[in-house]
């Protein structure tokens, strides 16, 4: 019997920040249809990662995620990138009611040696997928967001990369005892992606 | 280190019983503890767990009754909560309702909690569970329950808009704006959402008119609470068609009778009543009466019934025994005067008397209160 290899792809570096870049953009329009953040009709249906993604087509959202992927493909090609977190907030109060974490880890090698890897695109995209699908399955657990929200990105950087023009410091902009829920990872053996959800405890006695 | 970076570092997984079975799991509007959730998932096939959820249960309940403080209400709360948690498919087995129904009913009578947010939402959640809450909406406007927070204007309008009256919900949510109920800005929000969808609406004023409305033909996108407010009309696979799954089931079908004239009040076309329709297919109300018709008495035709010998005191003999596993058998407690109103009721119940009583509870919500509570 013949045994099936699976046929790896060259990562490069650059090809990799796209790769992660591009995912970030997507689920960030994930999470702002599957938790509401905008209205539905706003959104219109594309194919990627074997699933049907929902893409917001309102014209603000649109460019502010192009240029913050733009961003995010800048740095992690500079392997500065640690983390990106989206921060949904209620639009009266800015209290912080859901942190979706995206933390990153860079493979060093890659830089000091200037190595490129290698992995199965497909297989990527099947961890993606995966990840995509539980996002959209979070309502299970996650409470409803019945107040109008907005939301808003955090990136973490190394200490040494200059704040870009359109950026401003920030704080971390926490849950204070949240409720945490770790999703899948992806790897593309370059950047290893984990993904974290966090929010707040609802109680009876909130409004 | 704050908990999230934490969380990762320390490469903690979380269980992913969640995902596995989402099908099972009712969504809460207050979100749900995922730990619990995934616990209570793996009980379904894990008798250690099975017997370690009924055991906290009985414990809540026990709870209740111990409780000694100046706040009765938390213990319930506590006991609800968990409920909710560790029966995640909810339903008709979990005694949720049952629990909703006592806790409203042991506190009705009391000022203490007249505008305690808390109480408030017991009942919100009791009237989410029925079939049709306007009894309980009119029994808070009665008692004078909750009128301060906007959430019960809210929910209220949102029932009355799904029965499609819509002038009786923007009259309450003008109510609750002019009677300054907290917080005023969720209740404003909620006013303007309402309005922007009455624009939407098609024959609003048609709809208003009618007396007895017919029932709308949707497939769960009726019930307009807070969640289901974003269904998507054009379905995607993704996620969102859970919602709308659950909540079908609350309303009962309406079943289809030839007799009902109504049928057509308010419609356009005319039946073909007697004569032979097969040559027309019927107008639109016609061809969907089965969905459309209020169910009446089956006046017209009798079925004869085939005499059955009565068995008097061989009624155990007929019963299906309910086999019980040694550990989990319930010892039998001394029951003394304070468990007729109290909640340990609830631990005698079996899984078909619990089925039983939340249906008899969905069909008619306040059929435990005293009869002098209840609205004119």
């Amino acid at each position: 019997m013949a045994s099936r290899t699976v046929a790896k792809d060259i990562i490069t570096l650059r090809g990799s920040a796209a790769i992660v870049s591009e995912f970030f953009g997507y689920a960030a329009n994930s999470i702002l249809y599957n938790r509401g953040v905008y209205p539905e009709e706003s959104f219109a249906k594309v194919k990627k990662y074997g699933l049907p993604m929902l893409l917001t087509q309102d014209e603000g959202v649109k460019s502010f995620i192009t240029n913050l992927t733009a961003q995010l493909s800048e740095w992690l090609e500079a392997g500065k990138l640690q983390r990106v977190v989206m921060v949904i907030m209620s639009k009266a109060t800015n209290e912080v009611l859901e942190r979706w974490n995206f933390s990153i880890e860079t493979d060093s090698d890659v830089f000091e040696k200037g190595v490129s890897r290698e992995k199965s695109d497909r297989e990527i995209m099947r961890e993606i997928q995966a990840i995509m699908r539980q996002i959209a399955s979070s309502i299970t657990y996650l409470p409803c967001l019945d107040e109008p929200c907005v939301f808003d990105v955090l990136a973490y950087t190394d200490m040494d990369v200059a704040v870009p023009f359109t950026w401003i410091e920030s704080d971390p902009k926490l849950i204070a005892n949240p409720q945490m829920v770790k999703l899948h990872s992806f790897d593309t053996k370059i950047h290893k992606v984990d993904t974290l959800v966090s929010y707040k405890n609802d109680e009876w006695d909130e409004q | 280190m704050d908990p999230e970076t934490e969380f990762l570092s320390s490469k903690r997984q979380t269980g992913n019983e969640w995902e596995l079975f989402k099908e099972n799991v009712r969504p809460l509007k207050r979100g749900r503890n995922v730990d619990l959730l995934n616990h209570a998932l793996k009980a379904r096939t894990n008798d250690q767990l099975k017997k370690s959820l009924l055991e906290n249960r009985r414990r809540l309940i026990e709870a209740i009754d111990e409780y000694q403080g100046d706040d009765p209400l938390q213990p319930w709360l506590d006991c609800i909560k968990w409920v909710q948690e560790a029966f995640p498919p909810g339903g008709d087995f979990s005694g949720l309702v049952l629990i909703y129904e006592q806790c409203v009913r042991a506190f009705w009578h009391s000022d203490h909690y007249k505008d305690d947010l808390r109480y408030l939402k017991v009942w919100l959640e009791y009237a989410e569970h029925c079939s049709d809450a306007e009894v309980i909406y009119c029994f808070l406007d009665a008692n004078d329950i909750g009128k301060t927070h906007s959430a019960y204007y809210i929910a209220y309008a949102l029932h009355m808009e799904s029965k499609s009256k819509m002038k009786a919900a923007n009259d309450i949510l003008n109510l609750g704006i002019s009677s300054n109920a907290q917080p005023i800005e969720k209740l404003r929000d909620a006013y303007k959402k309402f309005l922007a969808r009455s624009m939407r609406r098609p024959n609003a004023t048609e709809e208003e008119l009618k007396e007895d409305d017919l029932p709308v033909r949707s497939f769960g996108t009726v019930l307009a609470r807070g969640e289901s407010q974003r269904q998507a009309i054009k379905t995607f696979e993704l996620g969102r068609n859970k919602l709308k799954q659950d909540q079908v089931h609350r309303t009962p079908l309406s079943i289809y009778n030839d007799t009902n004239m109504d049928v057509t009040r308010g419609h356009h076309s005319k039946p073909n009543t007697g004569s032979n329709s097969w040559h027309t297919l019927g107008g639109r109300a016609e061809r969907n009466k089965e969905n459309n018709a209020m169910p009446a008495k089956w006046t017209s035709h009798k079925i004869p019934q085939r005499p059955v010998p009565r068995i008097v005191g061989a009624v155990a003999s007929a019963q299906i025994e309910v086999f019980v596993d040694e550990e989990c058998e319930e010892k039998p407690k001394v029951h003394d005067e304070k468990d007729r109103t109290s909640s340990l009721q609830l631990r005698e119940l079996d899984g078909r008397n619990i089925k039983k009583e939340t249906e008899l509870l969905r069909e008619n919500p306040l059929r435990n209160f005293p009869s002098n509570s209840l609205p004119r």
